[in-house]
């Protein structure tokens, strides 16, 4: 080795003080992106449901749906949050555009050093990144939307003309209103978790681009044997939670399951829908024909059971028939539902009361199951002061007596109380007849438990509204064949426990109005009479109410429950998923003996 | 009544006495799912029974001039009769109306009388009954007024 070859390597510290030619790595000299850059992703976890629509669209799958610890999933929000991953991410941005409830947006950053690959895997607005709050980045613009925010306008009556005649309100879609509604659609499935019965609305829906009727009525079927009914009257809140609602309007859910079910005649049902089984040689008792009666008959005879429905009333269809004016839910709608489940061999027995005509006791002597659902068809008494009055009468009275096509008698001036569904329909029905209508309410509108689409239809078919009003008593007017009703101003005032505000009486301010009829309408309650001591006395009974166990099965071991007078909700659907569970219940009861 | 002692005793039998007569309706009534309800408000009354006794015993203080919410459902309604078919919304009027003749017997005394203590003794008592009524009124207001 030569002296020279010793000291080179040394030459190289004659360099050390000069000015480098290369940059260094570090600190890098940052350039902002561009303001609209579509950069890392960033989203506000507590406005986005979880829809999964940026997953459904990314075309790279780059994103998965992931579990994230302490987000439960509830109805509305299924609970997962949108995982990215940048090794797939091509920086599209139609995750953004097709995000429902415009929690995703893209940040204009786009340097990110790491030695670990995983963490470019990641729970945007999860894990805590340095983006998250930025401002900058491409967001959607608010007027550009992948899907209409508004639904297709429903054409209906208008008000002058629907409360001159009982002919139903809502016209329907056509065809091609429904398949331009169903492509609004992100068939997310938000909508299966709330439903009561979990219908299968993504795919029915579907079926309607498709225009495959046959096969959306066949899945309507597997869960709700009254999709003529609920496509009208269903309290749908399934709407309620459609992700398309949080920046527009929902998908119109409930007309569209309308309109599958008008598009196949009653004739092709039997084609269409399932057969039933063999012969089980087991009886079944069903007692009321209500939705939640029939839904249990309908999917018992599926099984092969026989099923034998008892019926107080002279129409099947329970609080539908009764309940629910025609202008709402036609006679043939209604009967398009049930004449189909009778056509499967199920009996139903009208004017047949238990109770009365039959011993409750016989029918579980008799029978191998028995299911009850009798709904609460009592009306509340208000309990005040001349309650009695020969012009004062029960909202469920009048709403019998149109539907039975008897003349209520009501003359031109109507008071009706109450904020319920059933107020709404005497006051509704009451237009029709004539009437001038005056709804008493002793909350706010917004308290109101009434559908807001009938609150709304009510005033718009000329109902004074006289909210924070507390009825008192009921009087003699000067007038033969009126009737005086006094009423006090109330005041919302918070409540001490932390409920909903409370309306508190303001005693100098009353008033003395004089109607031609008062109807009240401020409540339903049961008749469970028909039940001897013996038994009831076995039963979990609270408020009037069964309380039932798993599978609508009580500690009678015959005996299962379901719909209005076994359920807090009190709606058709409720009661319709009562009836699928319970004969689940039965079925099982029924081949092994065994408690559900 | 001319002591506290006296008065708190006074109240402690009316509690009593209450919750017997709740648990008399629970054996007599008939119908369906009542008797449940009739021993929640006898079970109601026994803790009023043991709040007073607390009292008492100088272990709790009633508080005479505390502001207590009175929704006034009570003084529109009906007097209901006591039968063994009784509906839960009379059951809840019959608790009603006796809160409230309990409050208005502790406000008359606490009028009557000049005492400063036994004043303020019948004014708390007045209060534990307006509280006892609130109590059934939001119960009445949210069971069986859901629609109105």
């Amino acid at each position: 080795m030569s002296l020279k070859d010793l000291v080179s390597p040394f030459f190289v510290w004659q360099r050390a003080f000069e000015k480098p030619y290369t940059v260094g790595l570090r600190p890098i000299e940052e350039r902002p992106g561009a303001p609209a850059y579509r950069g890392f992703h960033i989203n506000m976890s507590d406005d986005c449901v979880g829809c999964g629509s940026c997953y459904t669209i990314c075309q790279n799958h780059a994103i998965d749906m992931v579990k994230v610890e302490g987000l439960e999933a509830r109805s509305g929000d299924s609970g997962l949050r949108p995982r990215f991953d940048y090794g797939r991410c091509c920086w599209c941005g139609l995750c953004i555009d097709i995000c429902t409830a415009g929690s995703l947006r893209m940040s204009n950053e786009y340097a990110w050093f790491t030695t670990d690959p995983d963490e470019f895997r990641f729970v945007a607005g999860v894990e805590n990144k340095s983006w998250q709050g930025s401002t900058a980045g491409y967001h959607r613009h608010p007027d550009y939307h992948l899907f209409p925010p508004r639904r297709v306008e429903m054409e209906m009556l208008g008000p002058g003309e629907s409360v001159s005649s009982f002919t139903e309100v809502v016209k329907g879609y056509s065809e091609e209103q429904a398949k331009q509604e169903a492509d609004r659609c992100v068939e997310c499935g938000i909508c299966v978790a709330t439903c009561p019965a979990h219908m299968d609305v993504p795919d029915y829906i579907r079926s309607i681009r498709d225009g495959d009727y046959e096969k959306g009525l066949q899945l309507m079927y597997r869960t709700n044997p009254f999709p003529a009914t609920c496509g009208r009257i269903c309290t749908r809140r399934c709407e309620s939670v459609c992700p398309v609602g949080i920046q527009g309007e929902p998908v119109a859910i409930r007309w569209l399951k309308r309109f599958i079910v008008d598009q196949v005649e009653d004739s092709d049902y039997a084609r269409i829908l399932p057969e039933v089984a063999d012969d089980t040689g087991k009886r079944v008792a069903i007692v009321g024909a209500g939705p939640g009666g029939l839904s249990t008959a309908y999917y018992l005879r599926l099984k092969g059971h026989a099923v034998s429905v008892f019926e107080a009333q002279s129409r099947p269809g329970g609080m539908l028939r009764y309940g629910v004016p025609g202008y709402r839910l036609p006679d043939e709608a209604l009967d398009k539902d049930i004449e189909y489940i009778r056509s499967l061999g199920v009996e139903i027995h009208l004017n047949h009361s238990v109770g009365r005509e039959t011993a409750f006791t016989s029918l579980l002597e008799d029978y191998d199951a028995v299911f009850v659902s009798t709904g609460l068809n009592v009306p509340s008494k208000m309990r005040i002061q001349g309650e009695d009055h020969p012009r004062a009468m029960a909202g469920l009275t009048l709403l019998d007596d149109v539907a039975n096509g008897r003349d209520p008698q009501i003359g031109g001036s109507v008071a009706v109380i109450g904020g319920g569904n059933v107020a709404m329909d005497a006051a509704r029905v009451s237009r029709r007849l004539g009437a001038e209508v005056t709804v008493l309410y002793r909350r706010r509108i917004e308290d109101m438990p009434a559908d807001t689409e009938e609150i709304e239809e009510s005033q718009a078919e000329g109902c004074t509204f006289v909210t924070q009003a507390i009825p008192l008593e009921a009087m003699d007017a000067e007038q033969e064949g009126k009737v005086v009703l006094k009423w006090g101003e109330a005041e919302m005032v918070p409540d001490p426990g932390g409920g909903r505000p409370r309306p508190v009486l303001q005693e100098d301010r009353m008033h003395l109005d004089t109607f031609d009829t008062i109807i009240s309408a401020i409540g339903q309650g049961s008749n469970l009479d028909y039940i001897p001591a013996g038994i009831a006395d076995q039963l979990q009974i609270k408020w009037g109410k069964f309380i039932p166990g798993d599978y609508q099965q009580m500690v009678v071991q015959k005996l299962f429950v379901g719909g209005d007078v076994a359920n807090a909700t009190a709606d058709a659907i409720s009661a319709i998923e009562d009836g699928h569970h319970a004969a689940r219940g039965i079925d099982r009861f029924l081949s092994t003996g065994q408690r559900s | 009544m001319n002591t506290v002692d006296e008065i708190l005793d006074y109240a402690i039998d009316q509690e009593q006495q209450a919750a017997d007569f709740y648990a008399d309706m629970a054996k007599r009534s008939e119908k369906s799912g009542m008797k449940e309800i009739f021993q929640e408000f006898s079970r109601e009354e026994e803790r009023h029974r043991d709040k007073l006794l607390d009292v008492k015993r100088g272990e709790q203080e009633l508080t005479a001039h505390q502001q207590v919410l009175d929704l006034k459902i009570t003084d529109y309604l009906v007097e209901v009769e006591t039968t063994e078919n009784i509906s839960y919304q009379d059951a809840l009027i019959i608790a009603m109306k006796r809160e409230r003749a309990a409050f208005r017997l502790y406000s008359d005394l606490a009028e009557k009388v000049s005492e400063g203590d036994l004043r303020e003794v019948f004014l708390g008592l007045a209060k534990e009954e307006a509280k006892h009524k609130l109590f059934f009124e939001s119960e009445y207001d949210d069971r069986i007024l859901q629609e109105n």
